[in-house]
């Protein structure tokens, strides 16, 4: 029997406006601080802001992700956020569980609406189309291969992911979080966060709740050169829900059950429910963003 | 018409059929039996009419017209309105409810609004109602005005709850009550149910006190008493405002409540959060908010936590009312009730929440959500009302009675594509009530918005009046698309009615109304005065060409026309415009004294000058008084009616009308002088008409300058620019001579003590900056005029002593026109800077 050791991770999260112009006022909303799930142990969290922020509440949102809100009042130029956290994980290799439940079982929908989480949330909320994410008539195209009679919903969730890995090709700059999902079907062709989002507008459609999960991935270095600092990245996964697995990941950009390497910060319905930094700010001028994202083991 | 009938055995029919009223078969009617018998309570009115003979109902609209439009409610810019407002027009005619009945009413709304605040706590709260399956969880999901944002922030412990709600009442052909609307994001028809009240009981005062009506204006002071106590600040005299989106030209009924209550009426623009309260942007700095009635969609109310990113609003604004800042009334989340994906539920719902049996039903629903119920609706589809549950429900509804197969057939595809967002609704035959149509009564569907709200003991209020709305056509059936006039609502009681008086209620409340003056409020002000005078130039202009065509040119025509040309060339080039061709596409010949009297598109036309004279005004409502009021309605109104002597000349038919606008115009800047207050909004008021009329004389006077004319004509067109600016009188008493440019420009440039002179104007505007208070960072403009003094001084200086010079003269002016621009633009960046939000 192998024993099951921890892993923990350091991880940095630097978010920069750098404003032409000077800006008097402005509100920001973040989900930057890690959830405690069971898979994640948070030991220290941390967010430090600049300038100094005038009003600051913390508190959880609709989805019980960790929030953020403060406002920088005065004159300023540039405004830096930076979140800073320590997570403990355990190594253990996640393994498929079984639902015991076909996708084409016969089911109630309004009472899979009506019934709840463990953390009490409404499934309905994560079986409704949103923006992003709405329920086309075109996902049947691509969910039809896959859809055996009788087949197990945790072995379709993964075939689905591994379809979408090897069916859409990774594109960074690609589309941006305003491209339709419509456009993302057609060219096949996304970053991380698209992927996500079609896996939830597939599982939805066949009445599988589904919830996107935003976070950050462990990167290793090649072997023999040196990991870059900053040069890690925000990452989006989701998570299907069973009443017998309850909620199980899935990461289509990788094609992996998330792991250990998997650092979870926020899910809701779609990516906008869970932007990690959103802000409205008074003044004049265009703004510059950068994002540097460090995961390093300690 | 006489006794004679009146004095018959069966009084009641008679009066309906002497009137001519003649119900619609099959439909009930409100005032009068099937048998013809007039109903008691509607007794009074057809016998007023009957013994006042042909005419009443006529003379009554009349005079509900005019002061309609004297209290500023009938008339709106067209051009700027791309919705005609429905359901303005007011019927004197009342809608007259017999206290039984009314006491059913009242019993219904109490229950239904104790109802629905118990559903907006249940869902921001517990959710218990969704859980436990009272309802499809589809139909709160699904729906846009419910704000994931505020859950946990249910209503109650310092939380507002629904606030005033509406209730869209109507009867069936049996007499039946139903609820056919429910409204609780920020309904409209409050302020127009006030003002309807205020002009029918002037127009109906005898008939009035005779019915017994009961009165609506305590349940209105009893609201904002509510606001005031519902702020969150423990102590102090809490400020309540209203939040009121409303731009230019759109409906802004809830001023005439602002007006009402003395309550100042604010825009989104100008509120900010800072350190998690909510403030005025005003002239005098940050002024704290206690309380906001909104009168906006409540989702897209924080543009930084709304899920619609175009969402223009006050970011922040949730964080302040979770940290306990600001109160704001509705919830923002209260529209999620107001879904008639409810109305299926709604009984199962009531036993639950309040352990009672629903008293007023709403309209026959169905959820298409729901198999049986879609086979339903599709089934009857041609008989039913479609309503959809994800858009605005008044866009989006559909009556199937009114479609060909065709889009039927469509419409059932679009439902049975997400059968979960939408509801039919059954289509039913509504009782009338008698309305006056060109001197007659004739009987009409009516719906009778009821408003209530739950008090800090969580007692319901229901207000005992309302407002009626009724059909425009003739058909049984009435949807919020053929609103066609609205009604004040009577309430009979038995008991004597208490006097009241607004002023010793509001005294009561512990609200108080500081002159707060928003910047927005501000700048519409100094516009107001800029227009104001703008409009006055070109209106003199336009009747100086009037003028010289309908007396026939002094001398020749040709001479008159080079007259004419010329002032038409200085109008446009004063305010900086291109001189339109003297031909349109087609070849045609353009008449430009029409293009500056009523092209609306035409900056410099007395048209596009009036509309936004009258849109500035409009957005500073309640500086004004109620004469100022009157004034600018007549303003528009005299512009705005047809001309009595209409021939194809325009000068004939214009003069007159010229004539009246300059009159109401002076009126109103006469009154403003003689009933503002000398506070920061009467400054910029007066600076806006002195910046402005300075600024038109010295490019009138430049364009003199550089004219080059014959004797004659220079003598015509100094006269002509000393009419424009109403000088000629003062110009003959000071200098006994013909005018000259150099006299010209003595008088409007160079006197210290004549009101019309650049001068004096800077002296003046100089004194009334001083009302301003610092604008933080940014240069106050006062400072800016010193040396402007000196400068006018010196140049007093040289031409009296002799030494005017035309080239020196234009260039001096060209330098004043500079600084006179840079004295506006200090202005506004000092005071009405509020900066666009960015995402």
């Amino acid at each position: 029997m192998t024993s099951i050791s921890k892993i923990r991770y350091r991880v940095r999260h630097l978010t920069a406006y750098c404003y032409n112009g000077r800006i008097d006022l402005c509100h920001n909303l973040a989900h930057l601080g890690p959830r405690e799930e069971p898979s994640q142990e948070i030991l220290a969290h941390h967010i430090e802001i600049e300038p100094q922020p005038h009003f600051l509440a913390k508190r959880q949102d609709f989805f019980g992700n960790h929030t953020d809100y403060f406002s920088v009042q005065g004159s300023h130029e540039e405004l830096k956020v930076i979140s800073t956290f320590t997570v403990e994980k355990s190594d253990a290799v996640p393994v498929l569980p079984d639902s015991g439940e076909a996708w084409d079982r016969v089911f109630d929908a309004s009472k899979v609406m009506a019934s709840c989480d463990d953390s009490g949330i409404l499934l309905g909320n994560y079986l409704l189309p949103t923006q992003a994410c709405p329920l086309l008539d075109s996902l049947d195209d691509f969910l039809q291969r896959s859809l055996r009679p009788g087949r197990e919903i945790m072995d379709l969730c993964n075939e689905l992911m591994a379809r979408i890995f090897s069916e859409f090709e990774y594109k960074s700059g690609s589309t941006d979080i305003s491209t339709p999902l419509q456009t993302i079907l057609d060219r096949k062709k996304g970053v991380c966060q698209d992927f996500a989002h079609v896996m939830l507008a597939a599982l939805r459609r066949l009445h599988i709740p589904a919830r996107y999960v935003s976070g950050y991935l462990e990167t290793i270095p090649l072997p023999g050169t040196e990991k870059l600092q900053g040069a890690d990245a925000s990452h989006a996964w989701l998570e299907a829900y069973t009443p017998a697995t309850g909620w199980v990941g899935f990461d289509p950009t990788n094609n992996k059950i998330p792991g250990h390497q998997h650092i979870k910060i926020a899910h809701g319905r779609d990516y906008f429910d869970v932007r990690p930094l959103r802000g409205i700010f008074v003044g004049s001028g265009r703004q510059q963003l950068t994002v540097e994202v460090d995961v390093v083991r300690v | 018409m006489g006794s004679d009938s009146i004095a018959s055995c069966d009084s009641s029919i008679n009066l309906a059929s002497a009137l001519g009223y003649q119900m619609h078969s099959g439909q009930r009617d409100e005032a009068v039996s099937a048998d013809g018998n007039v109903q008691s309570e509607w007794h009074d009115i057809f016998e007023a009419i009957q013994q006042r003979g042909p005419g009443t109902v006529t003379e009554w609209r009349h005079s509900a017209e005019r002061l309609s439009r004297e209290r500023g409610l009938a008339y709106r810019p067209a051009s700027l309105n791309e919705e005609p407002e429905k359901g303005w027009t007011l019927d004197p005619i009342p809608w007259v409810i017999s206290a039984d009945q009314w006491a059913t009413l009242e019993q219904g709304i109490t229950q239904r609004t104790r109802l629905f605040e118990a559903l907006l706590k249940d869902i921001y709260g517990a959710q218990k109602t969704v859980k436990d399956r009272l309802f499809p969880a589809e139909i709160l999901l699904r729906h846009r005005g419910f704000v994931r944002a505020l859950h946990n922030l249910p209503p109650g412990d310092g939380v507002i709850g629904l606030g005033i709600s509406a209730f869209d009442v109507a009867r069936d052909s049996g007499g039946h009550p139903f609820v056919v609307n429910d409204r609780f994001d920020a309904p409209f028809g409050l302020g127009l149910a006030l003002e309807n009240r205020t002009v029918v009981n002037q127009v109906l005062p005898e008939l009035f006190g005779r019915c017994g009506v009961r009165r609506i204006g305590q349940f209105i002071t009893d609201w904002f008493d509510h606001l005031g106590k519902s702020s969150p600040a423990a102590t102090g005299a809490p400020q309540v405002v209203i939040l009121d989106p409303s731009e230019p030209g759109e409906d802004s009924e809830v001023g005439f409540l602002a007006n009402y209550c003395g309550i100042s009426r604010v825009h989104p623009t100008d509120l900010t959060v800072r350190d998690g309260r909510v403030w005025i942007r005003a002239l005098n700095g940050l002024v704290p908010v206690d309380v906001i009635w909104k009168v906006v969609p409540g989702r897209n109310m924080d543009s930084l936590e709304s899920e619609n990113s175009g969402a223009r609003g006050t970011a922040g604004l949730f964080e302040a009312m979770r940290s306990g800042g600001v109160a704001v009334a509705s919830h923002p989340g209260a529209e999620v009730v107001q879904s008639p994906g409810f109305y299926p539920y709604l009984k199962k719902i009531c036993q639950a929440l309040l352990g009672e049996e629903l008293l007023l039903p709403p309209v026959a629903t169905w959820w298409c959500g729901r198999p049986q119920a879609l086979s339903h609706v599709t089934t009857n589809l041609h008989s039913m009302v479609i309503k959809s549950l994800a858009q605005s429900p008044e866009v989006r509804t559909r009556y199937g009675s009114r479609m060909s197969s065709d889009e039927l057939a469509a419409l059932k595809a679009e439902i049975v594509a997400d059968p979960g967002i939408f509801v039919g609704q059954e289509e039913l035959v509504i009782s009338t009530i008698p309305t006056s149509r060109a001197g007659q009564l004739i009987p009409r569907g009516a719906v009778l918005r009821m408003f209530s709200f739950s008090d800090s003991e969580q007692k319901v209020q229901v207000m005992p009046g309302g407002l009626a709305r009724t059909s425009t056509s003739d058909g049984a059936v009435i949807s919020t698309r053929d609103y066609g006039e609205s009604k004040d609502v009577w309430v009979r009681s038995s008991e004597e009615a208490a006097p009241f008086s607004i002023a010793s209620a509001l005294s009561r409340t512990r609200l108080i109304t500081p002159d707060i003056v928003p910047s927005r409020t501000g700048e519409n002000l100094f516009w107001t005065g800029r227009y104001a005078e703008r409009l006055d130039t070109i209106s003199r202009f336009a009747a100086r060409i009037a003028d010289g065509r309908m007396q026939g040119f002094t001398r020749d025509a040709d001479f008159g026309r080079r007259h004419e040309k010329l002032l038409i060339k200085a109008l446009f080039k004063i305010f900086g415009f291109k001189l339109p061709a003297v031909k349109d596409e087609d070849g045609a010949t353009i008449d430009r004294l029409h293009l500056i009297l009523e092209d609306r598109d035409c900056p410099v036309s007395v048209s596009y000058n009036l509309d936004r004279f009258f849109n500035a005004t409009q957005m500073a409502r309640e500086e004004w008084s109620s004469a100022s009021t009157l004034a600018i309605s007549s303003c528009y109104e005299a512009w705005h009616t047809q001309a009595d002597a209409d021939g194809d000349d325009l000068s004939t038919r214009y003069g007159s009308k010229l004539n009246h606008l300059q009159l109401n115009l002076a009126a109103f800047l006469g009154l403003n002088l003689d009933t503002m207050t000398r506070d920061e909004g009467w400054a910029l008021l007066d600076a806006g008409r002195r910046v402005e009329r300075a600024s038109i004389v010295c490019a009138l006077l430049r364009f003199l300058l550089k004219a080059k004319l014959d004797n004659d004509l220079s003598t015509l067109f100094n006269e002509s620019i000393l009419y424009s600016v109403d000088s000629v009188r003062t110009f003959q008493s000071r200098f006994r001579d013909v005018p000259s440019t150099e006299l010209t420009v003595r008088l409007l440039i160079a006197e210290k003590d004549y009101p019309r002179s650049v001068w004096y104007l800077i002296q003046r505007i100089g004194n009334v900056l001083h009302k301003l208070p610092l604008p933080g960072e940014h240069r106050h403009p006062r400072d800016l005029i010193a040396p402007w003094l000196t400068e006018m001084e010196n140049f007093h200086r040289t031409v009296e002593e002799g030494g005017f010079d035309r080239k020196q003269t234009d260039k001096f002016l060209g330098r004043l026109r500079k600084f006179l621009k840079k004295l506006s633009d200090t202005i506004t960046v000092a005071y009405f800077s509020h900066a666009k939000e960015s995402v």
